[in-house]
């Protein structure tokens, strides 16, 4: 350590990494950071990257079902991605757990006992084509929402994995619509498909983005991200922007919101929803969901299965 | 040097999309080896966009700057003479022996071949 870091005490240290952050400087993964802006940024993105390779795994489902060839191709193409989001996100997390000595292994442990969680929507089943269409559509439109929140976030290494990322789930949003615009211009049974598709993904998009505060479910992070500009909206005005953006195309489409209440408040600018079971929500995410549990044993099968390569190669290299 | 037995190298990759492009900071990515780095660049970061190059380095044979240096880097306003804007007032005496100043759009145009119009 310099003699100009050990003249620093923690509180100059803070107060110039603040004046840093407020003038747009982004932090890089050796720079001095604060306990809490690390932890932070290692809970977000280890789950964000964890998320993004269990969520592959409802979307695998399909690509042995899918209904042509150009389908499958498109949604392997899908699942390939997301596979390769997982591995930007997590060195992004590795580099901030270093001065910890955790890595990737200890990554999966966590995932494996329920320490690190992975997102609500990634827990739930996908039975039939238009689900693996209403979540290239939906369920990656609202993760646009939340990951374009957070392109200009004052960690460096995260704002650049989200900028590959996006420009992929662009992507994504596309080959969704062109999956449930099939459905939606096909005949009457495709049609219902896809309602009832939306019934059931419903309230895992809701709360995909997490409760308003934390006195709904007892914790949020969403305060010290925002304090720290990792992000700019709170939870519930993305969920508010994600209906603005997609209650017009749903309707559009003669799709029905599953929620008789739904509607837009006009002296409120509002629109105004009945809430999802936050007392569920909770369930879903301590690995309680109907897929949880299927899906962690596929991944930790896996992992168990390949151990040997690990071995072996770790031992031959230099 | 002595290095730990793990399966998990770093390995930062660079890219170019084209023959005469530079070279671009991908990202970095974990592998055993230099082999196995460059498929995963691959995969990881070479699924839509034009390449037509790759190179994967081992992050610690990597010689970066620590935060004094970077403090060093930081440019005095003195330099104008090593720039363009130092000779800005040739232009309005070129214009003065009614000829034009050849600037840089000017200069690097020539590329293109220097033909009598």
């Amino acid at each position: 350590m310099s003699v100009l870091e050990k003249e620093l005490n923690e509180h100059e240290k803070l107060e110039q990494f603040i004046a840093r952050i407020e003038a747009g400087d982004k932090i890089e993964a050796d720079d001095w950071m604060p306990e809490e802006y690390r932890m932070a940024l290692i809970k977000l993105i280890s789950m964000h990257g964890i998320s993004e390779i269990m969520g592959a795994l409802p979307e695998k489902e399909w690509v042995p079902k899918a209904p042509s060839l150009r389908r499958k191709l498109g949604i392997m193409a899908k699942v390939q991605d997301e596979m390769g989001h997982g591995q930007l996100l997590l060195r992004v997390a590795e580099d901030l757990l270093k001065p910890y000595g955790k890595d990737r292994g200890d990554l999966m442990m966590d995932l494996f006992s329920g320490k690190l969680k992975f997102h609500n929507v990634f827990h739930m089943p996908a039975k039939t084509w238009a689900d693996a269409g209403v979540i290239g559509w939906l369920v990656d439109g609202a993760a646009i929402i939340t990951q374009t929140n957070m392109l200009n976030s004052s960690y460096g290494p995260y704002s650049r994995a989200l900028h590959r990322i996006c420009a992929e789930e662009v992507f994504h949003a596309h080959h969704g619509e062109s999956i449930i615009m099939a459905l939606a211009e096909g005949t009457e049974e495709q049609r219902n498909m896809l309602q009832e598709s939306l019934n059931g993904w419903w309230e895992a998009l809701l709360m995909f983005f997490g409760p308003a505060s934390s006195t709904t479910t007892g914790s949020s992070k969403q305060d010290v991200t925002i304090k720290y500009k990792i992000r700019t909206s709170t939870n519930e005005e993305l969920r508010q922007s994600f209906f603005t953006k997609y209650i017009p195309r749903i309707q559009s489409l003669g799709l029905t919101i599953p929620d008789p209440t739904f509607r837009f408040d006009e002296e409120q600018q509002l629109w105004i929803y009945q809430q999802p079971d936050w007392t569920k929500f909770k369930q879903i995410i301590t690995n309680n969901g109907p897929r949880s549990q299927a899906r962690l044993n596929l991944r930790r099968v896996s992992y168990e299965t390949n151990a040997w390569v690990r071995d072996a190669l770790s031992a031959v290299s230099n | 040097m002595e290095q730990k037995k793990t399966f998990y190298h770093e390995f930062e990759v660079f890219s170019k999309r084209t023959p005469s492009s530079s070279f671009q900071h991908q990202f970095s990515l974990l592998a055993p080896n230099a082999e196995m780095a460059m498929v995963m660049a691959q995969e990881n970061f070479m699924r839509r966009e034009p390449v037509a190059d790759i190179w994967v380095i081992q992050r610690e044979h990597i010689r970066g700057l620590s935060k004094e240096e970077k403090t060093a880097l930081n440019r005095l306003d003195n330099k104008d003479y090593r720039e363009m804007k130092g000779y800005g007032y040739l232009k309005k005496k070129w214009r003065f022996y009614q000829q034009k100043m050849f600037d840089e759009k000017e200069i690097l145009s020539w590329s293109g071949g220097n033909k009598h119009d």
